[in-house]
């Protein structure tokens, strides 16, 4: 019986050691930085973009209404495995916020990216739906722009330390006409320990 | 005379409701200022310039632009932010909350821009700090 009190005492001791778990305020966070990207470069990134796409008045509509834009492929060219949503949907909700431009749902490389789109159509000529308040034919809004964009990683030893350079490019093309008209490039470079891992 | 009688006692009670009133209590509001430097790095950073400027867009409104310089007389390691704000008073989103961080080199001057996240900002507020990261 005695044997078991010196385990649970070391255990006791080790618990209310070990660091408690915390909220953090993105506005105050003093955390350390890491190589790998945190929450912190994909704001950065997106505020740098957004704000550089909403002063270059490439989404303003000389027609006063709002642009509907498409997402395209973003590409994830890092060594980490990371949803680039991450990115898009902040840069997303800025432009939605900023009232120039809306994206749609129903549109994406790789199908829409909310199915529903189709299947509340599948609903048409459905005998158990009241049809007053099924989609009708053309409603769906097409695309006058697609953002598309790659983040790219490459990595540096510089003596006893490493750099990670992160590269986010963004690109809007006008699809009228395939032309890009607004590109950007922001690099996050981050020089650390050798040891930490970038992946 | 009584109607001198009646007029007094009017003041009188009038007077007395009137004393009786709850006081309301006085705001004291700050007024806000456009820049504001922490007094951590307010000794080794001069915000030389702070321009405002209203960018006209293609569909006829505009977005409110700042650009602000920032000199060192050390090597200093901030963060900047700024907060965005309608005509109410009221703060705008923007993408994050986040502060910036920037190095600025000794005797070396760095411009920073911001542009605002809608059309309905009217007024900011830039805010400086020392780099918190550790």
């Amino acid at each position: 019986m005695n044997k078991w009190v010196p385990v649970v005492l070391c255990s006791t001791l080790l618990a209310a050691c070990a660091t408690p778990t915390r909220y953090i305020d993105p506005a105050a966070d003093d955390g350390e930085v890491t190589m790998t990207m945190d929450y912190r470069d994909f704001e950065r990134a997106a505020d740098a973009a957004l704000q550089d796409l909403l002063s270059s008045g490439a989404v303003d509509n000389p027609g006063g209404d709002r642009y509907v834009m498409a997402v395209s492929r973003i590409v994830n060219d890092t060594m980490q495995r990371i949803d680039t949503d991450q990115l898009v949907k902040k840069i997303r909700v800025g432009l939605l916020r900023s009232g120039k431009v809306i994206t749609t749902t129903a549109v994406g490389v790789d199908g829409a990216e909310d199915a529903m789109n189709e299947t509340a159509r599948e609903l048409r000529n459905s005998e158990e739906f009241d049809q007053s308040g099924v989609q009708k034919k053309g409603t769906l809004k097409a695309p006058d722009l697609s953002l598309s964009g790659k983040i790219i990683q490459r990595n540096h030893k510089v003596k006893d330390e490493q750099q990670v350079e992160y590269y986010f490019q963004l690109s809007l093309t006008d699809l009228q006409n395939g032309l890009a008209i607004w590109e950007n490039e922001t690099p996050i470079i981050k020089r650390g320990s050798d040891k930490g891992v970038a992946w | 005379m009584s109607r001198m009688m009646q007029l007094a006692v009017l003041i009188l009670v009038t007077s007395l409701l009137g004393a009786c009133a709850p006081l309301q209590p006085e705001r004291e509001v700050v007024q806000r200022d456009d820049l504001r430097v922490d007094p951590e790095i307010g000794g080794f950073v001069t915000v030389t310039e702070l321009l405002e400027k209203r960018i006209d867009m293609p569909g006829g409104g505009d977005l409110l632009k700042i650009q602000f310089a920032v000199q060192a007389y050390q090597d200093t390691l901030m963060e900047w932010a700024v907060t965005w704000f309608d005509a109410e008073g009221m703060v705008v989103p923007g993408v994050g909350e986040g502060y910036r961080p920037a190095r600025v080199l000794p005797n070396q001057t760095r411009f920073f821009t911001a542009t605002a996240p809608h059309e309905k900002v009217v007024s900011y507020q830039l805010h400086l700090r020392e780099d918190r990261e550790p």
